[in-house]
């Protein structure tokens, strides 16, 4: 539960630093981090390199949005909607990767392709979608907070509260899922598939129920993401934004829950510090990963668990 | 209409062998050394602005500046090998990192350099042949037969000399060959620079038919991985046909489906073939 511990300090940060722009740096490092620990669920878990959550990602905003216009209803049940379609998908996509056995780099390739599909369709969908311009969130999301009866999520404070928790929650779920029976088993097929499945564990299962799930909290961050920003563009289905999840995962460290935060805190906040042009920006985020991969390629986190073993 | 056709399929070998040079540099760094080096793309791109700069700019005969922009695009791929991804061998994950990593770094540099404008040159062998209503330019069928002449070579030379029994040898099992007096360190080097310098070529002579842009790199590289898996990695002339096949399919498709969809087509048969034949349109039964 250490991971938890790290998380309740920035409960308190609004208290002492009312910057906007630190505010703003920890809400998207809070949001990248949810679709980390999502992306760390399959990768770090069961040992599958997807490349499927920044489609998971981009359907969750343009699913929630799209439904609380049609249907009419608040973002929490516009987002039941969007994980419905995400479920539905995934287990398609799954189904198809695990039964053909796909593995490592194929299953890389084969996710990859279904994302691309993915957008590329979002992409074209010009009636629904509006095409390469995407499409104005001006919702926001509402809760229903003890004596205050419905809030609308507006400002950068409740903001930071609301992704903050979210983060918590995903935390929480993701530990307790990898302490379960089930992360053991997944722990097993990572290590070695052919055993876990010969010492009785059913692996295709388990890898669906990993990436779905894994899929689905994916789709979350990008629900929130695309409503704190105010937009949703096929960009947040593209490539990049799959490779940014694993490069802030690897940096952090695959092998904890903690990893994927410490990775997205760093790669969000490192472009702010140094006022750089944008192009400069990426030669010299391509320059990081580059030295983490190499130099540390147990990530920041594992820098300092030292020699111990970790689950 | 028919005429339309048969310039669409001609489009589809040139684009189609374009692919294939990319796709024979992946299929041999993976299936030869099990490196992976997505930032081919790139390489393509060094050798397509190193030959712009050198016919355009120091005004130098094309076929010397095609052999200088080889050159460069080979030194950066032994840089690169040297200092990236000799660390990365059989590491799937890390090497693609690495290479996206480099990618951004490439681009970053390109960007500062030649800026988003893009660059032309004038066609290198001007005119045309024609036949009956059907035009051939000629530095199209150059651009092709060379290809073709490349690709073919690299076969020959691992099918039949000493070198490319080592490279096969190397492939199958590492330790054993660095037994039999394989130099396996200089070996792998040298495929991974090889294929830096196919991809060179490709960009030299993509530089004499299209207009450059820094970010070219991205599209020919996930061509390339498409047509080397479609034919099954480790075919080196599997890679120019897959290569041929996805050109050509995406410049007919075009005609008959929405355009819009043109890079869906590979996506599509890319997952077919791995889920019904793994092994690669022309491999056997795995």
């Amino acid at each position: 539960m250490k991971p938890l511990l790290f998380l309740l300090p920035l409960y308190f940060v609004p208290l002492f630093s009312g910057n906007e722009v630190v505010l703003t740096i920890l809400i998207f490092t809070f949001l990248l981090g949810i679709l980390a620990i999502g992306f760390n669920i399959v990768f770090g878990g069961a040992g599958q390199l997807t490349m499927f959550h920044a489609a998971a990602f981009g359907i969750g905003g343009y699913a929630t949005y799209l439904s609380m216009q049609a249907f009419g209803v608040s973002f929490w049940l516009g987002h039941v909607v969007a994980i419905a379609i995400v479920t539905v998908l995934s287990i398609l996509v799954g189904w198809i990767c695990f039964k053909f056995r796909l593995k490592e780099f194929y299953f890389a390739v084969v996710t990859m392709a279904f994302a691309e599909l993915t957008r590329l369709v979002v992409l074209n969908w010009t009636s629904v979608t509006n095409g390469t311009l995407g499409l104005l969130v001006l919702d926001k999301p509402t809760l229903w907070l003890p004596g205050m009866q419905l809030v609308r999520i507006e400002g950068t404070l409740p903001w930071y509260y609301l992704t903050l928790t979210s983060l918590s929650g995903v935390v929480l779920f993701s530990l307790l899922l990898m302490r379960s029976w089930i992360g053991r088993n997944l722990s097993a097929i990572r290590l070695n598939e052919d055993l876990a499945q010969t010492l009785g564990v059913n692996t295709f299962r388990h890898k669906l129920f990993a990436f779905t799930v894994s899929n689905i909290v994916a789709s979350f961050a990008g629900a929130l993401y695309g409503f704190y920003t105010g937009y949703v563009e096929p960009a947040y289905l593209a490539v990049s934004q799959s490779l940014d999840a694993i490069a802030m995962t690897l940096l952090g460290g695959v092998s904890s829950t903690l990893g994927p935060l410490v990775g997205s805190f760093i790669l969000t906040s490192l472009p702010h510090l140094i006022e750089l042009s944008a192009e400069v920006r990426i030669g010299i985020y391509g320059a990081i990963l580059i030295l983490v991969i190499l130099v540390m390629p147990r990530g920041v986190v594992g820098l300092f668990q030292g020699r111990r073993h970790v689950s | 209409m028919a005429q339309v056709i048969i310039g669409q399929i001609l489009n589809g070998i040139i684009l189609g062998s374009l692919y294939g040079i990319v796709a024979l540099g992946v299929t041999m760094t993976f299936g030869i050394t099990g490196i992976v080096n997505f930032a081919l793309g790139q390489f393509m791109m060094i050798g397509g602005y190193a030959a712009w700069y050198f016919t355009d700019r120091a005004m130098l005969p094309f076929p010397i500046a095609g052999v200088l922009a080889i050159l460069i695009a080979a030194f950066a791929g032994l840089i690169a090998d040297r200092g990236l991804f000799r660390f990365t061998r059989n590491n799937l994950v890390n090497g693609l990192l690495v290479s996206i990593g480099l990618i951004s770094v490439v681009e970053c540099v390109a960007l500062l350099l030649f800026t988003t404008t893009p660059k032309n040159m004038d066609f290198v062998i001007p005119g045309s042949w024609t036949i009956g209503a059907i035009t051939l330019p000629r530095m199209k069928v150059a651009t092709f037969l060379l290809l073709l002449a490349v690709i073919g070579l690299t076969w020959w030379g691992l099918a039949r000399t000493w070198l490319g029994r080592a490279t096969r040898a190397y492939a199958q099992n590492p330790e054993a060959a660095m037994l039999m007096g394989v130099q396996t360190e200089v070996l792998q080097t040298g495929v991974v620079v090889y294929s830096c310098a196919l991809a060179g070529l490709g960009g030299a002579l993509y530089a004499g038919l299209f207009s450059l842009e820094p970010s070219m790199g991205s599209l020919f590289i996930l061509k390339g991985v498409e047509a080397a898996i479609l034919a099954g990695v480790g075919n080196l002339l599997g890679a120019l046909a897959g290569g041929l096949i996805l050109g050509v399919t995406e410049s007919v498709g075009s005609l008959y489906l929405p355009t819009a969809f043109r890079d869906a087509y590979g996506l599509v048969f890319l997952v077919a073939i791995l889920l019904f034949r793994p092994a690669g349109l022309f491999g056997g039964p795995k």
